[in-house]
């Protein structure tokens, strides 16, 4: 019988091997697709929209790896001539200048109540619709009845507006200001004019109308409604941002398409302001507008919104702040907005003493969907409860031509700084908790300094100041052009910009791609469900929104007054021209980074960044009435985490390798101890083999020519999985599974005494207590077959330690991971095939424990016959079998712990008590399954 | 070699109590021929064993003597017919009644001892004592069994440490230590020389002098004659 043929009879033996060879296969290709996953999954998305981040000098600083997403000021510091020499860089496949422009506050046109007050079709409206040669409007002959919200008797009302505005967590009331008087239904009058009569619209009789306080209007009867002005919201802040638009557009790709009307607007000498309003003001004949102004342009500048323009065009001409030096602002404005501001009037109908006789209803809006920054393609109107809005009658005729904004906006370079941090201790995960340094308080909520019509200064004491806090100073810089005319050419999605500057490998875009703060921990640190903070009014608290406007360098010259020699770039991004992962560009960025900062600028690289959520602590939040003061609890906010890929890379990988040696080292660990006890419990052949004559180097060789054939198996297993793997930790853990098993081929060979065992005497006839239950019975079993009860032991052990250390090693994979984006990606592809290496580990090393343990059960099972025999009944022998078990558990228990202990405290030391618990658990489920065994 | 019976009813402290303590009616056993002929080891068989008698089954090995005293002993269930302890059917037994029973009546004897590795003779003759917790009270006698076996002096021996013999009167030792009724034997002398054989088989026919009725299997020409009834297995 040849060597090999041994080796199969040896069922046991075959099994082991056979055993460990599966764990190999499986836990080898396990780890190659967790590599491969992970790998994959870092390639993908780790590299963003650029890869170099330029900075003036001495903005980037030095050693932080975590950066926030404010990094524009509007303070420059990079020349025009420089970023020509970056661009002139070989590898450059784009640089993109982005500076801030300009800070502008503003209002909004004032808001109307439109109460229906319809007077029914007359000769006015056909002259109209005649004059403006309307084609679309409804046939005089369908035009209904006359209707009204108002009777005809003038009633008293009494009319409130209140504006409350909202940062997501709470509320504040801007104002609330009721005004009172009469109102009725209009009349259509017909008088005297020269060469006839005409007709108008007027109020009935004893109607005082309703006015709020300076600087809104009173009320007014048209053909439709009765149009009541309303208090004004208070000033919003804005902020411009300049951007090259074909470099932008390069920069987000098909994202950039909103950027094509500023890519296409004329040259600096094409934007004269006087020229271009008093064309298109010449423009505004009757019906020139009446459609197609989407499509048509005057000189390069679109229609879209000319009305909004030329009204700020004249203006500016009535208040004289145009001369011949400004420029039109061409502009692409954010639609909507992230504020909360909502208007709501509340009607009253009151009899004279003032007590309310009905209530009307409330009607509210909120500042929403419908509002563009600069410009406003619809009225901020509110409509009487119950009416209808009849001007639709009118066709493209009733589309009220809207200024847009109060004039005039405030343009200044009063401009804000990033905020700033304290960073906190880091986190085992690696991220690091902030606290936002407050700036002190800024008053909001204030009206206008000069009312529109009249130029006069509006009481200011009718609203009661705000104060936000500030989390950024200010930065204003001199300078100044001739004023500004903003045009609007077209807009952009702030959500869609976001989504542009990547989810994972997420990188701001500087100033006009939202970064917005959630709050997720109250002051007193409760979890609260996240809530959004919305921006204040100020632009300087932590919340803020998209720029509200983006337009080019050239805007920037115009509005500041600046030459091109000015140093007005802020932040310079570039992509390098460099095919390929983070990892395979690294070289060339690496390189063009090194060139870039040898002309004098600052450079961060961010390719191989991703998004983490920082969590921002931000105290001295809010002042109530009372002036007292209060944190607002935490925020997170996305920031960029550099070198994210390449930690994240390597401490999984590192993780997946330490679960590979876990497994196979354990595995061949366990293979070694059955391998070891088997052998040792054919000493009957080896006797028999010496009585034969055999010598003994002969029966070793006789026995290890077997037990070779395994390393055999075990070393063609390991040149396939190398052959597969390719890398260095499955070339090292082959190497170490096949020294285990020689070494345990070798010690049990030369373990193997070929002499009967010796007679060691009787027992002593005191100090040996009889065997009087179970657990002695167990006990003395165990004592008399020491070896084999040694290896069970240290093989339940070995379970144990390796259970314990595998859950280590799964509960570190999130700090592995770290705490960015990328990292929870990461893990999300790979920790489930982590968990299914280590449960591969834990399987295998049950396995092979329950093997090592059944090598004694033949004669365990003689035993449990004879017991049986002699009366023993089915419950004692599940008593002994518990026993020996029990005894074993307890004898491999510390092995377990200390090993789950000292493993854990190597790889997760956080895991600690974990791993043991873990360790215990997998020394239990031996436990239970050992008892378990039919007899 | 063994003691007087006065002595040694004390030693096994017991005295026959029932006139048939062991009782088989048509027993039949057949094990499944794998895909062939079914294997029948016995059929029909009936056995009435009286208290202080010996009865032996002979017949050559395989003939099925072992298959019968493990029904006998309430081991394993036969295919069919019934086994009687003191008149009571094991067919109406829970398998701890039967074992509890079986300690209380039957002492078993498997061929070559069957002793447990690393005790010593007189921890092997006590395990019996060991359900009902009775180790301590029963140590004595256990030593007054080996030393009527003739081992008093090899009570700290482990059946390593034994010869084939000595394990054999060790085991009978402990067949005896709770006042069996019944002797369960299986071939004990098979693999002893004469003079050892001889020793066993005096020691057998000597506990039925104390009422205890003995069961053997045997193909011993000597045993099968100092039978007082014998049945030929085929």
């Amino acid at each position: 019988m040849n060597a090999a043929s041994r080796f199969l009879r040896s069922r046991s033996l075959v099994i082991t091997v056979a055993v460990l060879v599966a764990a190999m296969l499986l836990s080898v290709f396990t780890q190659d697709r967790a590599q491969s996953a992970l790998g994959q999954a870092v390639d993908t998305n780790s590299r963003g929209l650029y890869d170099i981040l330029v900075l003036p000098k001495g903005e980037g600083t030095e050693g932080q790896t975590l950066k926030q997403p404010d990094y524009i000021s509007g303070t420059g510091g990079i020349t025009q001539d420089q970023l020509e020499q970056i661009r002139s860089l070989d590898s450059i496949g784009v640089a993109a200048p982005i500076s801030l422009v300009s800070k502008v506050v503003q209002d909004i046109e004032f808001p109307q109540l439109k109460a229906t007050d319809y007077v029914g079709y007359n000769e006015n409206i056909a002259t109209y619709l005649e004059q403006q040669n309307i084609t679309d409007a409804v046939p005089a002959s369908e035009w209904p009845e006359p209707d009204s919200v108002l009777s005809e008797e003038p009633k008293n009302y009494r009319i409130t507006a209140k504006a409350v505005t909202s940062d997501g967590v709470n509320e504040t009331v801007l104002f609330e200001t009721a005004a009172e008087g009469s109102l009725g239904q209009a009349k259509l009058e017909e008088f005297d004019v020269p060469g006839g009569t005409s007709l108008r619209t007027v109020a009935p009789e004893g109607e005082t109308g309703i006015k709020f306080p300076d600087p809104a209007g009173g009320s007014a009867h048209g053909d439709f409604d009765v149009t009541i002005a309303l208090p004004m919201l208070p000033q919003i802040s804005e902020t411009v941002v300049a951007v090259d638009p074909a470099a932008e557009q390069a920069l987000l790709g098909e994202a950039g398409s909103f950027l094509e009307p500023l890519a296409e607007a004329p040259g600096a000498a094409g934007r004269g302001a006087m020229e271009l309003g008093e064309e298109f003001s010449s423009q505004m004949t009757p019906g020139l507008f009446s459609g197609g102004t989407e499509s048509a342009d005057i000189d390069g500048h679109p229609f879209a919104f000319w009305s909004p323009f030329v009204m700020q065009y004249q203006a500016a001409m009535e208040a004289g702040t145009l001369t011949d030096e400004s420029q039109v602002i061409p502009m692409v404005v954010r639609s909507g907005t992230a504020l909360d501001l909502t208007y709501s009037v509340h009607i009253e109908e009151i009899d004279d003493a003032g007590n309310t006789v009905a209530d009307v209803g409330t009607v509210s809006k909120a500042l929403g969907e419908e509002y563009l920054p600069f410009a406003s393609t619809k009225p901020f109107q509110l409509r009487w409860p119950g009416g209808e809005d009849y001007n639709k009658l009118l066709g493209s005729g009733g589309v009220q031509v809207v200024a847009g904004l109060h004039q005039p906006a405030q343009w200044s370079t009063d401009f804000v700084s990033t905020p700033e941090y304290v960073a906190g201790e880091a986190n085992p995960d690696g991220s690091v908790g902030q606290t936002a340094t407050p700036q002190g308080w800024v008053q909001v909520n204030k009206l206008p300094e000069k009312t529109q019509q009249w130029q006069l200064e509006p009481d200011q004491s009718q609203r009661a100041p705000v104060n936000e806090q500030s989390y950024r100073t200010s930065l204003e810089e001199s300078g100044g052009a001739a004023a500004p005319l903003p045009f609007v050419y077209g807009t952009f999605d702030a959500n869609a910009v976001r989504d542009a500057a990547g989810d994972v490998n997420y990188l701001p875009l500087g100033g006009y791609d939202p970064t917005p703060v959630t709050l997720t921990e109250d002051a007193e640190g409760n979890a609260v469900d996240p809530v959004e903070m919305k921006p204040g009014l100020s632009g300087a608290g932590l919340s803020v929104q998209s720029a509200g406007a983006i337009t080019d360098y050239n805007g920037l010259a115009a509005v500041r007054g600046t030459s091109p020699d000015d140093a007005v770039i802020d932040a310079v991004r570039v992509k390098v021209d460099a095919a390929g992962s983070w990892a395979d560009a690294a070289g060339r960025i690496d390189a063009t980074a090194a060139a870039i900062k040898d002309l004098g600028l600052d450079v961060q690289i961010v390719a191989g960044s991703a998004r983490e959520d920082v969590s921002i602590y931000v105290p001295e939040y809010r002042q109530d009435a009372s002036g007292a003061v209060s944190d607002l609890g935490t925020v997170s906010q996305s920031w960029v985490r550099q070198g994210a890929a390449s930690a994240v890379q390597t401490s999984l990988s590192q993780a997946s390798s330490v679960l590979l040696m876990l497994t196979l080292g354990g595995a061949a660990l366990l293979t070694a101890a059955s391998t070891v006890a088997f052998t040792r419990a054919r000493r009957a052949e080896a006797v028999t083999l010496r009585a034969m004559g055999w010598t003994r180097p002969k029966i070793r060789s006789w026995f290890l020519s077997e037990l070779l054939i395994g390393a055999a198996a075990l070393l063609a297993v390991a040149v396939i999985v190398n052959a597969f793997s390719r890398t260095m930790t499955t070339l090292l853990v082959s190497a170490v599974v096949m020294v285990i098993y020689l070494a345990a081929a070798f010690i049990s060979t030369a373990l193997l005494k070929p002499h009967p065992p010796a007679d060691t005497g009787p027992q002593g006839a005191t100090g040996v207590p009889l065997v009087d239950s179970p657990v002695k019975f167990a006990a003395r079993q165990l004592s008399t077959n020491r070896f084999n009860t040694g290896a069970v032991a240290v093989g339940v052990g070995v379970l144990g330690a390796a259970a314990g250390t595998l859950v280590a090693v799964i509960l570190d994979l999130p700090r592995a991971a770290g705490s960015t984006a990328l990292g929870s990606l990461a893990l999300s592809e790979v920790g489930g095939v982590n968990i299914a290496l280590a449960l591969l580990g834990v399987v295998t090393a049950l396995v092979l424990t329950l093997i090592t343990s059944r090598f004694d059960l033949a004669r365990k099972r003689e035993q449990w016959d004879i017991l049986e025999a002699m009366g023993w009944g089915p419950g004692l022998l599940l008593a002994l079998r518990r026993s020996e078990a029990g005894i074993l558990a307890l004898m491999g228990l510390p092995l377990a712990i200390l090993g789950a202990v000292a493993a854990s405290l190597a790889v997760a030391p956080h895991a600690v008590f974990r791993a043991v618990v873990a360790g215990v658990l997998a020394v239990i489920l031996w436990f239970i399954l050992m008892t378990r065994t039919r007899k | 070699m063994i003691e007087e019976p006065q002595t040694r009813a004390e030693k096994i402290g017991r005295t026959a109590d029932h006139a048939m303590p062991l009782e088989l009616r048509g027993i039949t056993i057949r094990y499944d021929g794998g895909g062939g002929e079914p294997l029948v080891i016995a059929e029909d068989f009936d056995l009435g064993l009286e208290a202080g008698t010996m009865h032996c089954l002979a017949g050559r090995s395989g003939s099925g003597k072992t298959s019968i005293l493990t029904v006998a002993a309430g081991l394993t269930l036969p295919t069919s017919g019934e086994v009687l302890w003191q008149g009571d059917s094991l067919d109406e037994m829970t398998d701890d009644e039967i074992a509890d029973r079986r300690r209380a009546l039957i002492g078993y004897v498997d061929q070559g001892g069957a002793l447990i590795d690393g005790m010593s003779a007189l921890e092997n003759v006590l395990l019996p004592a060991v359900p009902d917790q009775q180790v301590e009270a029963k140590t004595e006698m256990a030593k007054d069994l080996l030393d009527l076996v003739g081992l008093g002096r090899r009570m700290r021996h482990r059946p390593a440490q034994l010869s084939g013999g000595e394990r054999q009167r060790v085991a009978i030792a402990r067949a005896l230590i709770l006042g069996t009724k019944v002797l369960v034997v299986d071939e004990p002398t098979a693999s002893l020389d004469r003079e050892h054989a001889n020793q066993i088989i005096g020691i057998l026919k000597d506990t039925t002098t104390d009422g205890i009725a003995v069961l053997v299997a045997s193909h011993d020409q000597e045993l099968i004659k100092v039978a007082d009834s014998r049945t030929m297995m085929n």
